[in-house]
């Protein structure tokens, strides 16, 4: 690889244009998880795209355990295809996880994300390779338009899509696209675990990153209506919940807590008082349970106070490893 | 960094859409500088501003001696002043608004109260120029509490302008709008700290970004400051004071309760209230006991690091 240098022309530098630009080199990391279709079309199809191009490319597929094991095809071709690695994971740990595994297991200095089903049409890829190399974006998701989905499909995407920007004060339209594109640092450094995959782009934000996002063609087979379990949504409202609990409350969990913990401590006081002016109004309380109920409040409010200060201990105690910023550019 | 000690001063100042504020305050601060006998830089933090503010910086640091940084998106005036901290090179630094009320000619005054042997040097607004119901008074609240809560006699805590020593700043972690709390924060890692009258100027340019919307937040903050202040090495002896209140509070019921009994007031013996109010509040206390532990393995497992260490001062 020779680096070839890109200077700008201007007497105060903006480090983001003065850069190396180096031969991109294309991780393509294929997580499967719970969708698959013939990954081994999948896999020459996205890899016919990048061979039109002068870059490097190598294509990581990884297998969550207790999902389904790698097809014959597959595993032989990567045996004779130096462009092709295969991971298996012992048992489940789902996408987040698997992306993490394959960005540890990658070399290149860019990281695509490829869906392991027909989801995008796969020529789809070019524009985001034109833009990323082009730009000074770090992240590039895509929004599947023109969008072929019937209206059962449209309208749970739309609801999820809806909650999330409305409570993050995001903009994105289609998280649940799988095809990404993003420079290595930032596939290295997003705190993304357990269900937050779906929450990329908007992690990214909140990160500090460049985050863009743009169309491409949805792949015809992935129009088929998508019904899932009833437990399914709740776990997604729980994600969600989880999401916007995260991104608002990590450095300051007291703001939550002491919030509720004061609405009950305050009530259960307020109700208190009530009950002692009657008291001394001559009125009995040992046999009323406005008294009981005045307690309980007051306590469960001390019970939740208490957790958010011990939450405010641990985020104190980790605070001098943690930084709430990311620098985009020194002059 | 290995070149940190050529700098004497770092001055650094936090910008949030300030466009036409950069370049004035810079001059400023320069023109203040101009007889400082050390070598010096200015520091200038864009938190993420959309009205341009970053190409002014980027003007203003084509001067020797300015740098600029820019930061991914707008994260306030905490992690912005914690950017330029760990961005700037300095023994010792200064930090001020970027609004131009703080007047750059007090940085030599404050720099030379910390070479007589302070770890921190506050500024102390003495004559406020800001609106007095909205803006004075409840600072003065707050700083009444604060000194009330924490036993740190400084007047004037939210003052941005001040003198630090990088010692105090390699300890010191900001998150979190705790930029108010610096002093009662550096006081709980032993720092020598004086307070210093400075001027301040009316706003001429620009747009406050603070109003009375904060004073909630700001309240349930001071909970969280006097926690990690006074029970950051000893979170049980929080939770066991607490927890000793309801459990004394409990025995009061119970006894109501066993007066009722022994006085014979049948209805009254027979009745659950007492008891069951008694009950709970015990309960409670020993879930906060229970927390109490919580926060000491928390406390434990994360031991160890530089920043837990106090100040020590060689006789």
């Amino acid at each position: 690889m020779h680096p070839e240098l890109a200077v700008s022309g201007t007497a105060t530098q903006d480090a983001s244009r003065v850069q190396v630009r180096e031969e991109a080199f294309v991780s393509v990391i294929v997580p499967v998880v719970d969708r698959k279709d013939d990954l081994l079309t999948v896999y020459r199809e996205f890899e016919a795209e990048l061979r039109s191009r002068s870059l490097e490319y190598e294509f990581i597929f990884v297998f969550d355990g207790g999902f389904t094991s790698p097809p014959e095809d597959l595993v032989e071709l990567s045996h004779a295809t130096r462009e092709l690695r295969i991971i298996q994971f012992e048992r489940t740990f789902g996408e987040s996880a698997a992306l993490r595994a394959g960005v540890e297991h990658s070399r290149g200095n860019l990281i695509a994300t490829v869906p392991a089903y027909f989801q995008v049409r796969p020529e789809g890829i070019h524009a985001l390779l034109d833009e990323l190399l082009e730009s000074t974006v770090d992240l590039i998701v895509t929004r599947r338009a023109p969008r072929a989905d019937g209206w059962w499909n449209r309208l749970q995407s739309r609801a999820f899509h809806c909650v999330v920007n409305k409570l993050s004060g995001f903009t994105f339209r289609d998280m649940g696209c799988g095809l990404r594109l993003m420079r290595r640092e930032i596939a290295e450094s997003l705190p993304v675990y357990g269900d937050l995959h779906r929450f990329i782009p908007a992690i990214a934000v909140r990160e500090g990153y460049r985050v863009k996002e743009v169309d491409v063609p949805q792949h015809p087979l992935d129009a088929r209506r998508r019904v899932y379990r009833p437990g399914v949504y709740v776990r997604r409202l729980l994600d969600i919940i989880a999401f916007f609990f995260l991104a608002k409350f990590t450095d300051k969990p007291l703001r939550f807590f002491g919030l509720v913990g004061l609405f009950l401590s305050a009530t259960g006081a307020l109700i208190g008082c009530i009950v002692l002016i009657q008291r001394l109004a001559g009125q009995g309380i040992a046999n009323r349970p406005m008294l009981l109920l005045s307690v309980l409040l007051f306590t469960l409010g001390a019970q939740v106070l208490g957790l958010g200060l011990i939450g405010e201990i641990i985020v104190h105690l980790r605070s001098q490893q943690r930084s709430a910023y990311k620098v985009r550019d020194t002059t | 960094m290995s070149n940190r000690t050529d700098l004497h001063l770092s001055v650094v100042v936090p910008l949030y859409d300030e466009v036409n504020n950069v370049s004035p305050l810079t001059d400023w601060i320069l023109e203040s500088l101009a007889d400082y006998e050390g070598q010096f830089e200015v520091l200038l933090v864009d938190d993420g501003s959309s009205d341009g503010t970053w190409e002014a910086i980027r003007r203003a640091a084509a001067v020797e001696g300015v740098r600029g940084i820019r930061l991914g998106r707008n994260v306030g005036q905490t992690a912005a002043m914690m950017a330029g901290f760990d961005q700037s090179r300095g023994r010792v630094v200064v930090s001020l608004d970027g609004d131009l009320q703080n007047d750059p000619r007090d940085i030599s005054a404050l720099v030379e109260k910390l070479e007589e042997g302070h770890d921190l040097v506050c500024g102390w607004r003495r004559r406020r120029q800001d609106r007095a119901l909205l803006r004075r008074l409840p600072s003065w609240c707050a700083n009444h509490i604060i000194r009330w809560l924490t036993g740190v006699p400084i007047r004037d805590n939210g003052c941005s302008l001040k003198a630090y020593r990088r010692d105090l700043l390699d300890r010191l972690a900001l998150y979190a709008d705790q930029h108010r709390f610096i002093p009662a924060l550096a006081a709980s890692y032993g720092a020598r700290i004086v307070e210093l009258p400075v001027r301040h100027h009316p706003r001429r340019s620009g747009r406050s970004k603070y109003g009375l919307s904060r004073t909630g937040k700001v309240l349930i903050d001071l909970a969280t400051l006097k926690m990690v202040t006074a029970f950051r090495l000893r979170p049980l002896a929080a939770f066991g004071a607490a927890a000793f209140v309801l459990f004394v509070i409990a025995l009061l019921f119970l006894s109501g309760w066993f007066v009722a009994v022994i006085a014979f007031t049948q209805a009254k013996a027979e009745s659950l209230v007492f008891p069951g109010a008694s009950l709970l509040l015990a309960g409670a206390g020993f879930y906060l006991l229970m927390l109490g532990l919580l926060g000491e393995v928390a406390l434990r497992s994360n031991l160890g690091r530089a920043g837990d260490a106090p100040f020590v001062k060689e006789l």
